[in-house]
């Protein structure tokens, strides 16, 4: 007959199990080094237990502006510094910076596609050819039957398929593997306002959303600067943001 | 044994068989229409005093009757590359001395000489060209003997008494050298073969060892084949026909092997691939399928033109289907020490062929380029895998900037607050920073743009590059 505890040391004992889970262990280890993609962000890549990993989806979530792209452009500067990486571009590429950050855009094929079609046929295409090491996609809206095929490709071409979005839909939440949510935290200027004023960089909380092989929560923060900046920087807080931002900040 | 077949003024006889009006009219053949020299002429022309050299005036002033006609040289080649073509009809082996004159090696070939002439005369009928055949046991002697009479047939122990009563002219010897001979009383080749070797040669020169042993009815000069095209394809017709994707890409799969099991026979690859299809409908259509790398691999080749054909549609269905391999290529590709880092080109290749076929749009890189505006700062360009240098340190490379992302240009609504913009969009939304503006003027050659940019922080954390033009707001990206 089972013995029934009162509330109280239950609610307790549970609290002690979890406290000596030591999450944080879990996401210490999870792949050998060659299996994963390093972001080429230290703090983050620790959150990540090492990075992203390879032949899953790994999807970058947030506002319109939010440093997704600029965690992109390490992960492609890395791949394409190793081999060969791949890009369906629906028109927000902007290569100058991509080269900027040290993507080498001469190893990175850009396929141009406009509609949520022509993006997974591109994105079904550049995996089957196991030709590249980082696939990145814009996320849109598909059915789970089209995200569990490109999921099935990835982890055949042992590839990592990126979604870039402001936040992942039921079925691509369901087939990620990690998904990273990210936040501009503050905005860094060079000067005061005016003409000689310019943007000097930004903080970008980056928080696990999900993780297949360890705990979510773990965050990390990335500052990016961009090069000519002086001296002087101004810091402005961005009010608390959300990591779920929907697209509807993208319309001004 | 070989086979001469000789071509009296082959350049001459061109430009007539294209002017059957011409008839027996005199006729010289101009390097050019106007102001050109005369680089061959015909019996007659010589015989009313004009000569190779001259200018056409020259020649028209001996020869006032003749018809002057222009050299065509890719006309000219174009004739005998189809001769020679024909004649490996008749032997594999054909020596292309010259425009007009080739040998054939006839050693192993079936037949008596006779029949070889005859079957040679057959061959080039069709030319309609005057065509003399001779068979002779060396190049110089087979030449003599067609320069003798057509169907002439020289054994080795007759090639000094052929060759003896022919003039020195034949031996192709520049004037100044046949009149130095003439005044030493040398007029025909056995008069050149009964001087003394040695002394002859010292006073000629080398050359005259050659000439000497022409003379003598020996030629040192070797039997030079031309090197054929390879031509390897496979085709189906008549065999049914395929109304179904299945069938088409069955029988497409029987002929990649055939003309990979050819390549691989001959140790090449096909670099550019051919696929003609014939439908009922009398429709044929041929598709060219580019492969980055010269392959002799059935499964690549029909990888690649499976995603050529893929989305083409055909009126009727295939009762016809060819594949020609073409950009023969040696085949081996140097094996690099870290092969494993290296792309696979015929992956991307494949993948770059499906993606034009699926999406109509070609995989492409992108370079930077100076420029002022955002739009002009980049440019796609044709993807190629690029050669080595993989392998770098990643963290010698990655540099964290912030990164811009462009969106479609559209306008927007700003409120302006002194100099400085301090509402975007509707609804409006404070902007918390702003820098800027940075003035653009440019293309005053092509429509002169000027703008004004700003970087704008918003109330909700935006952050985009927005710009003024005219009077009008436009938003061009956000930093992301």
């Amino acid at each position: 007959m089972p013995v029934l505890l009162p509330a109280g040391p239950k609610r307790e004992a549970f609290q002690a199990l979890k406290a000596g889970l030591d999450l944080g262990s879990a996401r210490r280890s999870v792949f050998a080094g060659d299996r994963l993609v390093p972001t080429g962000f230290d703090e983050l890549d620790r959150a990540l237990g090492g990075g992203f990993s390879r032949g899953a989806i790994g999807t970058l979530e947030g506002a319109g502006s939010s440093g997704r792209t600029a965690i992109m452009a390490g992960l492609l500067a890395g791949a394409t510094a190793r081999g060969l990486a791949a890009s369906v571009d629906d028109g927000a590429l902007y290569p100058p910076a991509l080269a900027g950050a040290g993507v080498r855009l001469e190893r990175l094929l850009v396929v141009p596609a406009q509609n949520a079609i022509g993006i997974a046929r591109a994105a079904d295409i550049l995996l089957r050819s196991r030709a590249f090491e980082i696939v990145v996609m814009p996320e849109v809206q598909l059915q789970a039957t089209v995200w569990s095929r490109l999921a099935g490709l990835a982890h055949k071409a042992d590839t990592l398929l990126l979604t870039l979005g402001a936040q992942a839909r039921t079925e691509l939440a369901y087939f990620a593997s990690v998904r990273l949510g990210c936040a501009i935290e503050r905005v860094l200027w060079a000067n005061e306002s005016g003409p000689f004023c310019e943007l000097g960089g930004y903080d970008i909380c980056a928080r696990v959303l999900k993780h297949r092989h360890a705990a979510p929560g773990a965050s990390a923060r990335i500052r990016v600067m961009t090069s000519n900046t002086g001296g002087f920087l101004r810091e402005r807080a961005v009010g608390e943001r959300h990591f779920f931002t929907t697209a509807r900040t993208m319309a001004i | 044994m070989l086979l001469c077949v000789c071509i009296p003024n082959y350049t001459l006889a061109v430009a007539r068989r294209d002017r059957p009006d011409l008839g027996d009219v005199p006729a010289l053949l101009a390097d050019k229409p106007d102001r050109g020299r005369v680089v061959a002429l015909d019996e007659r022309a010589r015989g009313d005093g004009a000569r190779v050299g001259q200018t056409v005036l020259q020649a028209c002033a001996s020869a006032n009757d003749a018809y002057v006609l222009v050299h065509d040289p890719i006309r000219s080649r174009a004739v005998w590359s189809d001769m020679l073509d024909a004649l490996d009809a008749v032997s594999p082996l054909v020596d292309d001395s010259a425009e007009g004159l080739a040998y054939l090696e006839m050693r192993g070939i079936d037949g008596d000489p006779q029949t070889w002439i005859d079957r040679t005369h057959l061959a080039l009928h069709e030319f309609d060209l005057p065509v003399r055949v001779a068979v002779g046991p060396s190049k110089f002697v087979a030449r003599a003997a067609a320069y003798v009479d057509d169907g002439r047939i020289c054994a080795q122990k007759e090639a000094a008494s052929l060759v003896a009563p022919l003039r020195i002219e034949i031996l192709d010897l520049d004037p100044r050298t046949i009149e130095r001979l003439e005044l030493l009383g040398v007029r025909t080749l056995g008069e050149l073969a009964r001087l003394p070797h040695g002394p002859l040669v010292r006073r000629f020169g080398k050359a005259a060892a050659t000439w000497h042993a022409r003379a003598c009815g020996d030629d040192p000069t070797p039997f030079l084949p031309r090197a054929h095209e390879l031509q390897i394809d496979a085709s189906l017709y008549g065999e049914g026909t395929a109304d179904r994707e299945e069938q088409l890409y069955f029988a497409l799969r029987m002929l990649a092997d055939r003309v990979c099991s050819d390549l691989a026979r001959v140790g090449k690859g096909a670099a550019m691939l051919y696929a003609t299809f014939e439908c009922e409908s009398g429709e044929i259509r041929r598709i060219d399928v580019g492969l980055a790398q010269a392959t002799a691999d059935p499964r690549t080749m029909l990888d690649v033109v499976r995603a050529k054909i893929e989305g083409k549609a055909f009126q009727s269905p295939v009762t016809g289907l060819r594949l020609q391999a073409a950009r023969l290529e040696e085949l081996g590709t140097p094996a690099t020490l870290f092969a494993q880092r290296e792309p696979d080109t015929q992956a991307i290749a494949l993948a770059l062929a499906r993606l034009e076929a699926a999406l109509g749009a070609e995989g492409t890189s992108v370079c930077t380029q100076a420029a002022h505006r955002f739009e002009r700062r980049f440019a796609y360009e044709p993807f190629a895998v690029p050669a080595g240098g993989a392998g770098q340190s990643v963290a010698s490379l990655a540099r964290p900037v912030p990164q811009l992302r462009l969106l479609a240009v559209r306008e927007i609504a700003v409120t302006m607050r002194g100099n400085a913009p301090a509402l975007v969009g509707s609804p409006p939304r404070a902007v918390m920073d702003c820098a800027g503006p940075w003035r653009i003027e440019e293309g005053w050659f092509d429509g002169p743009v000027t703008r004004d940019e700003y970087d704008v922080l918003l109330e909700d954390g935006e952050l985009y590059r927005i710009y003024r033009q005219g009077e009008r707001w436009y938003v061009r990206g956000a930093y992301d």
